[in-house]
């Protein structure tokens, strides 16, 4: 009884091993090319990306990738994450390196099918909109008075979203050492109106 | 040749495992949001059964009756885990989507269920059999499942859009899958299971 | 065997049936619809149709094609189920989605249990709930056409409970007033006057059709629960005033947990019930994603409707 046990044992042991270093190097392998994919979508063409880095900021772990062209550093891919509606909201921002968006990516979302969910549409106008995005314009959205339209419906998404995007941003003009002209970082976007906003600012 | 063709012909309609049975009912809530991804969940789950249902029939013989429960949980346990790296490997794309539900697969009443009722009494071609056919009979369930969600929530069918915009939102949600489930269950029992 | 035929309740054959239930019940909705078709005009009145009428129709065709019982056709209760349906909805629903609504309340709810008397849950309610959940932009669309009669003033185009997460709690507590008891501008469209719904749940509870505990116990629960989240802090909790009066509460108190069939049938099990529906409504309206969750809560109080019935047993048929 115990001897037919171990055996059993023994025997899918072994050809588990078997199949784990037979699957290794392929999984590594897809695994680096979905992540190079979403790197890539929001990075400029030709860019050298770099390793994968960490850094602790502002009470948040940041996973970012810099990229190089030409050995000058000229943009950043961060994941950045924020709660959403249904959950984590962990997208990728693009970062040019004087601190304007170039184009983000989903990488996972639990939002509402149909409402926050459309936010994964590529080249709907809620994701169109980031492109470009510079530090002169407020990155939260229109109803708390920024310049991020929300997606119809789904305020909490379209906020959360607009935060990833600016805790990345903010990141990016920290590694830079570019002074923000608005303060995206300390949850501003987060201000119900306008005036509210711009004392932070005054401050 | 009958009695063997209709080993597998009972998955589909007398033993199906969906509609008839009942079983394994968490992955067909969870991952029918569309055609494909039942077809995905049917099919890994059909080589699970497969091949579970072979070793457990060449094993049963020699395994003591004490410990035959712990026996055919492991034999089903490496051939998920087995599926589940050759998924991340090689289709990244639908473990993915099914990631959580792989694993799962080790729990799912239907291989146990097929082992004890079935395998460990034949041999390992009839065996063989009852697992392709029980196997499809799933998968043609889930599919079906996935693709009146798909259809009614989504409006597209395998993933080809028939109409813009969004369907019925509550059928690509957990709610629809049981009214699905439910309904497709009283169409097959009062159609399909009469004749 | 088969000389004695066994058939669902209700068994108990009185002068009072099912029908004239249902009649005194649109005779009490009367004055919230009139009110709703002043206001939003024939928007208003095509949802009304489409609902009542698509809801009797289906009821009819799958009693006769699909069970072919057509003894236990109710047109009445249909109707009822229609036009409170059509009251649950924005005005500006489009008519397919309200259509969508009656296949669903009729077909799925209702008559899938085994049609009247048999269902689970509100078939109105839950139709919303599938609706809203289905089509959630154009179920918090609630911009309004031009009625009969003027608007007194600009709508703004969110729900009074909407208003909380612009105008934070203490601004829209100053929005409920007398004005917001008489008409009421925005939500869905039987929700406008809480005095015409009140005027007929008041006209349902004189003719005995309904007790009025279950609604009494709901009003009651919600004052209390918002009075004392108003005393802990009037900054992050509305009050009970704006809360009695916003959104679809007296609606939902008045006539949908009222609904014979899915509320208990002893009065302290109505009390019970009610205290659920009213408890459930103020915790989703604080601390739910949702702005309003009044369907919500008389479904889920729907479910635990037979335990309760266990619990609290009704009157015995020759005991006092």
């Amino acid at each position: 009884m115990v001897l037919c046990l171990t055996l059993v044992c023994l025997f899918c042991a072994a050809v588990l091993g078997g199949v784990y270093a037979l699957t290794y190097e392929p999984i590594l392998r897809a695994n680096e090319n979905v992540l190079k994919a979403s790197i890539a979508e929001v990075l400029p063409e030709g860019v050298e990306i770099g390793e994968y880095e960490t850094i602790e900021t502002g009470g948040k772990n940041f996973e970012f990738y810099a990229a190089t062209k030409d050995g000058d550093e000229v943009a950043f891919a961060v994941k950045s994450t924020t709660i959403g509606f249904g959950g984590p909201l962990t997208i990728m921002v693009g970062v040019l390196s004087d601190g304007t968006v170039y184009n983000t990516s989903v990488v996972t979302c639990n939002e509402t099918p149909g409402l926050g969910a459309k936010c994964q549409e590529k080249d709907s106008h809620f994701r169109e909109q980031f492109k470009g995005f510079g530090s002169d314009k407020k990155l939260w959205v229109t109803k708390d008075g920024g310049d991020v339209d929300a997606i119809t419906a789904s305020t909490i998404t379209s906020r959360a979203y607009a935060l990833a995007v600016s805790n990345a941003v903010a990141l990016v003009n920290y590694l830079t050492g570019n002074a923000p002209s608005v303060d995206t970082y300390t949850g501003a976007s987060l201000k119900k109106d306008e005036s509210n906003v711009q004392e932070e600012e005054e401050k | 040749m009958g009695k063997k063709l209709s080993l597998i012909t009972d998955g589909f309609i007398k033993n199906n495992p969906t509609f008839v049975l009942v079983l394994g009912m968490c992955p067909t809530l969870a991952t029918t949001t569309s055609a494909i991804n039942g077809l995905e969940m049917g099919l890994a789950t059909l080589f699970v059964l497969v091949l579970s249902n072979m070793a457990i029939s060449l094993l049963a013989p020699i395994v003591p009756d004490k410990v035959h429960i712990p026996v055919y949980i492991v034999v089903i346990a490496t051939f998920v885990t087995v599926l589940q790296l050759v998924m991340q490997a090689f289709t990244p794309g639908a473990y993915a989507t099914l990631g959580l539900f792989i694993p799962l697969i080790v729990v799912n009443c239907i291989v146990l269920g097929r082992a004890e009722a079935f395998a460990n009494k034949h041999n390992v071609w009839e065996s063989a059999l009852d697992g392709i056919g029980v196997g499809l009979g799933f998968t043609l369930s889930l599919t079906v499942i996935g693709l009146v969600r798909e259809v009614l929530g989504s409006g597209a069918a395998f993933g080809w859009k028939f109409m813009p915009g969004d369907g019925v939102l509550a059928f690509v949600m957990a709610p629809g899958a049981f009214l699905v489930l439910g309904y497709l269950m009283v169409i097959f029992n009062k159609y399909l299971k009469k004749s | 065997m088969d000389k004695h035929i066994v058939s669902p309740n209700p068994h108990i054959h009185s002068a009072v049936s099912t029908e004239s239930l249902m009649r005194d019940v649109v005779i009490a909705l009367v004055p919230a619809i009139v009110v709703s078709v002043l206001f939003y005009g024939w928007a208003e009145l095509l949802i009304l149709a489409v609902s009542a009428v698509s809801c009797v129709l289906i009821e009819w065709a799958i009693v006769k094609f699909l069970l072919k019982r057509p003894g236990i056709f109710s047109p009445g209760a249909a109707l009822v189920t229609g036009l409170l349906l059509a009251m649950n909805l924005p005005v500006s629903t489009p008519w397919w989605i309200v259509l969508i609504g009656a296949v669903f309340a009729i077909g799925v709810v209702k008559m899938s249990f085994g049609g009247l008397g048999q269902n689970v849950f509100n078939p109105a309610i839950a139709a919303r709930v599938f609706l809203l959940v289905s089509f959630p932009q154009q179920m918090t669309n609630w911009t309004a056409p031009q009625g009969f009669v003027a608007l007194p003033d600009a709508f703004s185009g969110a729900t009074l409970l909407g208003q909380v997460h612009i105008l934070g709690a203490e601004g829209a507590d100053a929005l409920a007033s007398v004005q917001t008891f008489l008409y009421n501008i925005g939500g869905s469209a039987g929700e406008i006057s809480a005095l015409a719904l009140l005027a007929g749940w008041v006209y349902l509870v004189v003719r005995k059709v309904i007790r009025p505990w279950i609604t009494l116990s709901i009003f009651a629960t919600v004052a209390i629960v918002a009075a004392i989240f108003h005393a802990v802090d009037p900054t992050a909790y509305t009050g009970p005033l704006f809360n009695l009066l916003s959104g679809g509460l007296i609606l939902g108190a008045c006539f949908m947990a009222t609904d014979y069939v899915t509320s208990p049938m002893s009065n302290w099990g109505g009390v019970v019930f009610g205290f659920g529906i009213g408890f459930l409504v103020m915790m989703i309206r604080y601390f739910g994603s949702y702005p309003e969750g009044v369907s919500f809560a008389i479904l889920l109080m729907n479910m635990t409707v037979p335990l309760i019935d266990r619990a609290f047993h009704g009157k015995k048929y020759g005991r006092a």
